[in-house]
């Protein structure tokens, strides 16, 4: 069954990720979360507001978080896009663009608003949850899911992952953070 | 004034800021300066001024021009307030507004000529606006865009440009220039 993650630990990882991706050099910030706010993991992003180590962008859309990623990327600095399902919907030709053709490794924690918790995302009876999951296949994008506090390694998997093949990939929040 | 104006105008003034083209100033921009500091927004239309914006942020040393047009603008409309929002002190968004969708067979754009983009980028909150159709006071104005606190917002009034991604190509991949330009800030 899956629980939810506390907020100061997926923090704490991306702030770790971070200063790995920086060859463990320490500096503010540590790297970038571009958010279009999603309620499933609204805990980090409360926990964000007196965190100075990680830099919130409040964008309006996902469309702009992915650009922004692009510049951000190309400047040298490490990056998160924090959303949710619906927001991978509405931005799929900028995904299509930035991460696939223009091969910029962008990193996504996605949040699955209204997830079931008893059951599988892909049988989840809101489309929102269920087409998640075949889209990003769709594109060939790698994802993992994060079902509680011992799959948070998934986030400095997938986000070197995304460097790595340059090109987008995702962690699948499961539960909302606490 | 024409759009390879106002870019000729620009390439001889910008020293070495990052400039963001897209749509039809990117063949123009390609054949006056083909630099290696420059990326054009090819592929995601409307996506200038947030790739302009994430070089903003992780560059604050360098200046970051962006090359916009009003069809792509109204793509992504929001970014105005994204923008404003960061403050990014050393972005300058140049609007190049002609009314038409150029790229596709100039259509009119929503609204047209009639849409006041400056209007729009100061209740977002630009720090400095600017409404441009001349070409002399354009250059009268640009030593100021280099130095002044940003973000700034520039509506020009041009007329069509002479060639378009369609009749002249996209140019390099955006992969290639994003690898280019990634090596050129990165290594210095």
């Amino acid at each position: 069954m899956p629980e939810s993650i506390p907020a100061s630990l997926v923090i704490d990882t991306l702030k770790d990720t971070f200063q790995q991706a920086r060859g463990g050099a320490r500096r503010e910030p540590l790297g970038w979360v571009l958010s279009v706010p999603d309620t499933h993991q609204r805990t980090v992003l409360a926990a964000l507001d007196k965190e100075r180590a990680l830099r919130v962008l409040t964008c309006a859309t996902e469309d702009e978080a992915a650009a922004i990623g692009a510049g951000l990327y190309i400047g040298g600095e490490p990056f998160v896009l924090m959303i949710q399902h619906a927001g991978l919907y509405a931005s799929v030709n900028t995904l299509r663009g930035v991460g696939l053709d223009g091969q910029v490794p962008l990193f996504y924690m996605i949040g699955l608003l209204s997830r079931e918790k008893d059951k599988d995302p892909r049988e989840s009876r809101h489309s929102m949850v269920r087409y998640c999951e075949p889209l990003l296949d769709t594109f060939g994008i790698p994802h993992a899911r994060l079902e509680g506090p011992d799959d948070v390694g998934r986030i400095p998997e997938y986000y070197r992952l995304a460097q790595q093949r340059k090109g987008p990939a995702a962690v699948l929040v499961g539960l909302e953070t606490i | 004034m024409k759009p390879e104006e106002v870019l000729e105008a620009i390439a001889a003034v910008r020293g070495d800021a990052i400039c963001v083209p897209t749509m039809t100033t990117s063949p123009a921009w390609r054949d006056i300066t083909g630099d290696a500091l420059s990326v054009s927004c090819v592929g995601f239309m409307g996506g200038a001024s947030s790739l302009g914006l994430g070089l903003a942020l992780a560059r604050p040393e360098r200046r970051v021009l962006v090359f916009d047009g009003d069809g792509s603008l109204l793509m992504q409309l929001g970014s105005l307030a994204t923008i404003a929002g960061a403050r990014p002190r050393n972005l300058v968004h140049l609007l190049f507004k002609n009314g038409v969708y150029h790229t596709s067979g100039a259509q009119e754009t929503p609204g047209g000529l009639s849409v006041d983009f400056a209007a729009m980028a100061r209740a977002a909150g630009y720090r400095g606006v600017h409404v441009v159709d001349d070409l002399a006071e354009l250059k009268r104005l640009l030593p100021k865009l280099l130095v002044e606190e940003g973000p700034l917002f520039v509506e020009l009034h041009t007329g069509l440009a002479g060639k378009t991604p369609m009749t002249a190509g996209m140019g390099m991949p955006f992969r290639q220039q994003v690898e280019r330009l990634r090596g050129q800030l990165t290594s210095a």
